[in-house]
């Protein structure tokens, strides 16, 4: 009897208890893989998205749209009466956001969806623009794979060489809510085609700051301990020009770069010692030079110059009250008290501070040839 | 006379009974909550805690030797009478329910944010306490064997959190003891509601094989519960800034949505169903307690009558009534206090109590 019973039961349980409430079919839903945010000459949002389209008979490989809406949340009801099915944001791959929007205090909030519906993932990447983004929206390239895919890669193996961040929405969240570090996010330009430019610099608002180029943006990873493996040119004085091809061109490859900081408070302002470590080897030389006899010469005009344009990227950071390093995040682990007092507005008491450069170059090797 | 024999468990059994009591949706939580007390000093409160747990169950099992082959309601009856022992019985199944229901609650709460946000709760709540009867209907012994089993399935999970720690700011852990001790002490209640579930040596103790190992097993899985916090906290703090943790409800689950692998999306969604097996641990054992405490006070063999009533009285009572996020939020501060009313400040006044009766009456009056 109770074996009848229990069958019974399993039969009913099975026909009325299936999780299907939130079933998704894969032919009712639409994936977006690059949502851009830019404003119009109104000043009004334009939210656009790019979702890529499968099927034999249609030429174009990807669908863009452009909405006008306040939020995300309201762009993406706009979008879905455009579409066939409903927008699921899980599969974004990056967010271009344009320098209008950057411009305001208070952009970062309309990413909120991404933070609090569960369903979305934290991954996309931010992408800053230099211009407007229906620039790149609108691009179709013959020769190349569908923007989000390239740009995927762009991003993906530019910033393992240290050229650009990966920042994605968990990163910009850390660097949003840290009072010690302010953002950074890539940065692209159109020029003629998609360009990367380096990396934006956004201050503690979120608001934009400053650009950095390929060079700065390497100096800044390695100040802020992200930089594996980084390709540098420097140029070497003192190499007589006799021929226009023969320059003073050196380019080397810097891994391992290993970066201290030594935090001090005196006298009311903050005082870092950045120490860096560069063991670099050399990858090109369009000059002779006899290296293995001049290696310590070699080794400190390489020295001074980097120890230069560091110098050079701090004061513009300064100058631009934020801070990309985290030198706030070794301001509270050494020197709390003082850090605390001047927490609320960070960038400003890093401007006051003083900040010094040491690069020691060692080289060592220099390829195969001498 | 052994009264339980029959169901008797083994030390490791003991152990993962008592890891997955403690080790539940506390958990995913307890980052965000010692940072709101103590900031990134907040990991400390759980060694503190650790410790004052250890000192709580080496008193219980003191008061439990005193009758070695009873739980805590046979003891208490033998030295303070029958109705005593009825109403402590009571009072221990009432915790024991509200334990279970509040870990069952929040768990579907998890399930419906992450998981599955348009199913109903008192669909998820059948689901969840159909294989719960299955289990808890065959006695301890069972329990203890689906306690080892999910124990040793949820190990890789820890695994994949080392992942995490590319990320990580080591230098928001310092410096120690930014504000003084105060903080770290303010957030200890927070801790304990990550602890409390050692009570079960209350029940647990003459189910045990060999009672020697007592101390030794509950500081076992206590100290394991422990390093799992630890690992998932210092986690959490060295990943997100002190400033940005408080933003996220439960940063342990959080952080799982970066990290990113070739053959899995949202891999946050894999590890939420996987902590259903370990939080079904907690709430299995604690239902057990419950029906076992209920059916020894009114004298019946059989649990399985009084935990079918109490399963399908849950069941109805969540269509009839689901708890929101803060009332979950209060349920769980209410669990907290009741918690250590009972499983840390009981204990201490019992063993006193014992100790003056044995002194000054005598060994047992009755």
């Amino acid at each position: 009897m109770s074996r009848r019973l229990l069958v019974a039961f399993i039969v009913l349980a099975v026909a009325f208890m299936t999780g299907c409430y939130d079933r998704v079919d894969m032919e009712n839903v639409a994936f977006p893989l690059t949502l851009g945010l830019d404003l119009d000459e109104k000043e009004d949002l334009i939210v656009y998205v790019i979702e890529p389209v499968f099927g034999e008979k249609i030429k174009k490989k990807s669908n863009e749209i452009a909405v006008k809406a306040q939020s995300l949340r309201q762009a993406r009801g706009e979008f879905d009466r455009y579409s066939m099915g409903v927008f699921i944001g899980r599969q974004i791959q990056q967010i271009l956001v344009g320098r209008r929007v950057l411009q305001h205090d208070g952009w970062f909030q309309l990413l909120d969806v991404f933070y609090r519906d569960a369903k979305n993932s934290l991954t996309p990447t931010v992408i800053a623009v230099d211009g407007p983004v229906s620039e790149f929206i609108s691009l179709h390239s013959e020769d190349k794979p569908i923007l989000p895919l390239f740009l995927n890669g762009m991003i993906e193996s530019k910033s393992s060489y240290s050229e650009t961040v990966k920042a994605d929405l968990q990163d910009l969240h850390h660097q949003m809510f840290e009072k010690g570090i302010t953002p950074v996010v890539s940065e692209i330009k159109y020029k003629k085609d998609v360009y990367l430019e380096g990396t934006t610099l956004l201050d503690h608002k979120g608001v934009y700051a400053a650009s950095l180029n390929k060079d700065e943006t390497i100096f800044l990873n390695i100040l802020k301990k992200k930089s594996d493996i980084a390709h540098l040119s420097f140029n070497i004085p003192g190499v007589s020009a006799e021929s226009p091809l023969v320059t003073g061109l050196l380019s080397f490859t810097v891994s391992e770069a290993d970066t201290k900081i030594k935090t001090s408070f005196r006298d009311d302002r903050f005082r870092f010692e950045i120490k860096v470590d560069m063991p670099i080897t050399l990858t090109e030389r369009v000059f002779s030079y006899h290296v293995e006899k001049n290696k310590k010469d070699l080794e400190e005009i390489i020295a001074k110059q980097a120890e230069q344009k560091m110098i050079k990227l701090i004061k513009k950071i300064q100058k631009a009250k934020i801070d990309p390093i985290g030198l706030g995040l070794y301001a509270r682990a050494y020197e709390y008290k003082s850090y605390k007092r001047v927490e609320e507005h960070w960038g400003e008491a890093l401007s006051g501070a003083e900040i010094d450069v040491t690069v020691d170059v060692t080289i060592t090797g220099s390829g195969p040839v001498r | 006379m052994k009264k339980y024999e029959f169901n008797e468990i083994t030390l490791l059994q003991f152990i993962c009974i008592n890891l997955g009591i403690q080790v539940s949706v506390g958990a995913l939580s307890l980052p965000q909550r010692l940072a709101l007390k103590a900031s990134t000093d907040g990991w400390m409160a759980i060694i503190l805690m650790w410790a004052i747990t250890i000192a709580a169950s080496w008193i219980i099992i003191q008061i439990m030797k005193k009758y070695p082959d009873g739980t805590l309601p046979d003891l208490l009856s033998r030295y303070l009478g029958k109705w005593v022992g009825k109403a402590v019985a009571l009072a221990a199944a009432l915790y024991f329910l509200y334990y279970a229901y509040v870990v069952i609650v929040s768990t579907i709460l998890y399930t419906k944010q992450w998981l599955l946000p348009r199913t109903p709760g008192e669909i998820i709540m059948l689901l969840f306490l159909i294989p719960a009867y299955a289990i808890a209907s065959k006695g301890l012994r069972v329990i203890g064997r689906y306690a080892e089993v999910v124990i040793l399935l949820s190990g890789w999970m820890l695994v994949i959190y080392m992942e995490s720690f590319r990320d990580a700011y080591w230098l928001h852990l310092r410096p120690f003891f930014k504000e003084g001790w105060y903080p770290v002490i303010a957030a200890l209640p927070e801790a304990s509601l990550s602890f409390i579930g050692f009570a079960s040596l209350f029940i647990l103790y003459p189910f045990l094989q060999n009672k020697q190992q007592a101390f030794i097993g509950i500081t076992v899985s206590s100290t394991l519960s422990m390093l799992v916090y630890l690992f998932t906290t210092i986690i959490c703090f060295v990943y997100f800034s002190p400033d940005q943790i408080m933003q996220y409800n439960d940063p342990v689950v959080t952080i799982l949505k970066v990290i990113k692998f070739r053959f899995v999306d949202r891999i946050e969604v894999l590890f939420i169903s996987f902590y259903l097996f370990m939080f079904s641990l907690s709430w299995i054992t604690t239902i057990y307690f419950s029906v076992f405490c209920t059916s020894w006070a009114l004298g019946k063999q059989d649990h399985r009558g009084h935990l079918r009533i109490l399963l399908f009285g849950a069941v109805a009572g969540t269509y009839f009534f689901m708890p929101t996020e803060q009332q979950k939020n209060q349920l769980e501060d209410l669990l907290m206090q009741i918690g250590i009313g009972f499983e840390y400040a009981f204990p201490v006044c019992l063993l006193i109590y014992l100790w003056l009766h044995e002194r000054v009456l005598g060994r047992i009056k009755r």
